[in-house]
């Protein structure tokens, strides 16, 4: 990016500059102790152009919008695309939920996503003994099309775009059933779902029915925000991401499926943690080397196909219970490394998440946390504002080398479907090392591994807030839920016709050991009254699926 | 040996879950990893494994509830005396309700790993009374 005469008076003035500094540092002790990043990067005290030489800006750079995307997927940022303000959210039934987005909604959240308490989706109805404890306490409880028309009342299913957290065919089935009872076009859909990418027939025909009849539904999803919560350095959250992105593909082509609809429609859940500029740095090298990575490897030259739209939430393994405040304060710096870094869509995680699901209160505050940020701050209205930045610049090309280091050895491994013990081993491997990082207070954390407060004031405010009990300070479950679901469920169950249910129900049957497409089937089966217990049950039937446990266990359920 | 047989209440995150599995067995803990099981699986389980200690890991589900079952499921088994200990996200009240009922210890994030350990470890050891442990 230099010429070689300026570059080269550059390395008299470093010469010299270096000197300075050693001297400078010499005398303060501990400051020569290198610094790391999360992906173990070494950092130096200052970068210069010396370190940005052998980019090429029309190369590797290039106008937001235009490939290699490392400044953004949209010409015009987040003055022609405002950030999605989008705050999971699960709690209760659907009535709960439902009554929460509208909260949301009013606070000036512009798009959803909600979290149902089964995780998988592939689990028993509310109703049954094995789930005793868990209905409706880490999402929201949803075992039938009802809960959906529930979860969806009140809600314009066209003008928001929704994020169903669930890779299971039933939860999609009945978001597609509620809309043709509302009249609505599935092309008018735009919502998505963490249908993460991996070798399973569900998978697979999720995404080749919604590239056909919802074409503008987000439908493959690489799920690397979790991984990195699992203990994963930001250098294996890009790898990671785009192995399974080349193994998704490749097993499509095997099924004959376009991969050019696929790769339109895949989105990214990805995190952003306290490593500031890495963080940053990762969201430029992420959609850099996945726009060269499928144009190298497939020849795709539309750019739609090309873009790595992101979905972020906010790290969470820092959210302290000690001095709980400090919390707002960690989110809002990581929702600015979000928002640098170009992210399409954003959840700011609460300060209470340490003790439960966040509460009116809280998840207000992450709404205001990105509205200051977008109206106040100014970092909005400038594209890539850190873009040129010689540590940014250096990082992100480090960042992209590393993951396309780590992406050969996947590849070399088989593939990330191969490879997913291997990927498990090495996050799992990751999050211990950090663990002892924390504890050996190599890392610190405040609050807990340094300024540690005897007399924690912030706890104590908000233990006081709660006690006072005049709103809810803290979430608290309760029981109750679960009899008022159950209650839900039964009344479906009593109210739908019998032999219509066991038609649908053999018909399913057959269409999964068949092996077609099984979406179509599925949102007449929910119409009928098919629950999500019922569902799991027929799958686990033929495709010979075993445990005794309230899930059907599945190899690849999330690799972190 | 001890024999901790470490079980969790969900399919979600399992950060945890995992550290704790790695750094029992640095410790030479004999751990054996249970998955996602209901009550009943887990005194099953913990009785094929002869297990010494329970590790139940909580996070998304009612602490009260699964503790309750828990040690309904235990005593009808007759291996109540076997030490439970819980770690995860729990509530205040919930940390109280768990206790009172015989939860041996609760840890909550960024308990050191050692302090875990050991606190386990002697757990374990005045539970059984076991000198080779």
């Amino acid at each position: 990016m230099f010429e070689q005469s300026f570059l080269k008076k550059l390395e008299e003035i470093q010469k010299k500059y270096r000197e300075e500094l050693r001297r400078a540092l010499s005398k303060i002790p501990g400051a020569n102790s290198e610094y790391k990043t999360s992906s173990n990067l070494s950092v130096k005290s200052l970068y210069t152009p010396q370190d940005n030489k052998n980019i090429d800006y029309l190369k590797d750079l290039s106008s937001p919008g235009e490939y290699p995307f490392t400044r953004g997927l949209y010409p015009a940022g987040y003055l022609g695309r405002p950030l999605h303000i989008r705050q999971v959210t699960g709690l209760g039934t659907a009535e709960e939920t439902n009554e929460r987005w509208h909260f949301l909604l009013s606070r000036g959240a512009n798009a959803l996503s909600v979290v149902p308490d089964d995780g998988t989706g592939a689990r028993a109805d509310s109703d049954d003994d094995r789930v005793e404890g868990l209905v409706g306490k880490g999402g929201v409880a949803l075992d039938t099309l009802f809960d959906y028309e529930t979860l969806f009342d009140g809600i314009d299913m066209v003008k928001y775009p929704v994020h169903l957290i669930t890779y299971n065919a039933y939860g999609l089935a009945c978001y597609l059933a509620l809309a043709e009872k509302r009249g609505i076009e599935f092309k008018n859909l735009r919502g998505s779902m963490s249908n993460s990418i991996r070798p399973e027939t569900e998978c697979l025909d999720i995404i080749e029915y919604c590239s056909k009849y919802v074409p503008h539904f987000n439908a493959g999803y690489i799920s690397m925000r979790n991984v990195r919560e699992g203990g994963a350095t930001a250098v294996q959250e890009i790898a990671y991401g785009i192995a399974l992105g080349i193994a998704g593909c490749d097993a499509l082509v095997e099924r004959g499926v376009n991969i050019e609809h696929f790769l339109k429609r895949v989105s990214w859940f990805v995190n952003a943690g306290p490593d500031f500029f890495e963080e940053v740095a990762k969201f430029r090298a992420m959609r850099r080397l996945w726009a060269k990575t499928f144009h190298e490897r497939y020849g795709i030259q539309d750019p739609r196909c090309l873009m790595c739209r992101m979905h972020c939430q906010t790290y969470a393994p820092t959210l302290t219970r000690e001095q709980p405040f400090n919390n707002l304060i960690r989110s809002s710096i990581y929702a600015l490394a979000a928002v640098m870094g170009g992210v399409q869509s954003l959840h700011v995680n609460s300060f209470d998440e340490g003790f439960a699901i966040p509460t009116e209160l809280s998840a207000s505050l992450s709404v205001r946390t990105q509205q200051i940020i977008d109206l106040e701050t100014g970092i909005t209205k400038v594209i890539d504002p850190l873009g040129g930045s010689y540590y940014v610049e250096w990082l992100t090309d480090e960042l992209e080398r590393k993951a396309k280091e780590t992406i050969e050895t996947i590849q070399s491994k088989g593939g990330a479907f191969a490879a997913f013990e291997w990927m498990r081993e090495e996050i799992r491997r990751a999050a211990y090392e950090s663990q002892k990082q924390f504890d050996s207070g190599e890392k610190p954390l405040v609050g807990v591994n340094t300024l540690v407060e005897e007399n924690d004031i912030q706890l104590q405010a908000l233990e006081t807030l709660q006690e006072l009990g005049k709103f809810e300070a803290l979430y608290e479950y309760s029981p109750s839920v679960a009899q008022k679901q159950i209650g839900r469920l039964r009344k479906v169950k009593k109210e739908r016709e019998k032999d219509k249910l066991n038609e649908v129900k053999t018909k399913m049957a057959d269409i999964l050991r068949n092996r077609e497409n099984m979406i179509p089937g599925l949102i007449e089966a929910v119409k009928c009254g098919l629950t999500r217990g019922e569902f799991a049950q027929i799958k686990a039937e033929v495709y010979n699926q075993t445990g005794e446990g309230p899930y059907v266990y599945n190899p690849f359920a999330g690799i972190a | 040996m001890i024999r901790f047989l470490l079980v969790r209440d969900d399919i979600y995150h399992q950060r945890g879950y995992w550290v704790l599995a790695r750094a029992l067995r640095d410790e030479n803990f004999e751990v054996i990893l249970g998955g996602v099981q209901t009550a009943a699986g887990i005194v099953r389980t913990a009785i094929q494994e002869d297990a010494d200690m329970i590790g139940y890991r909580i996070m998304n589900a009612s602490p009260q509830i699964l503790i309750e079952r828990l040690f309904n499921e235990m005593s009808k088994s007759d291996i109540a005396d076997i030490p439970v200990v819980v770690g995860g996200i729990i509530p205040k009240k919930d940390e109280i309700f768990i206790r009172k009922k015989g939860v041996k210890q609760v840890f909550h994030p960024y308990t050191p790993l050692d302090a875990l350990v050991r606190e386990v470890r002697q757990i374990a050891i005045s539970s059984q009374g076991k000198k080779d442990l």
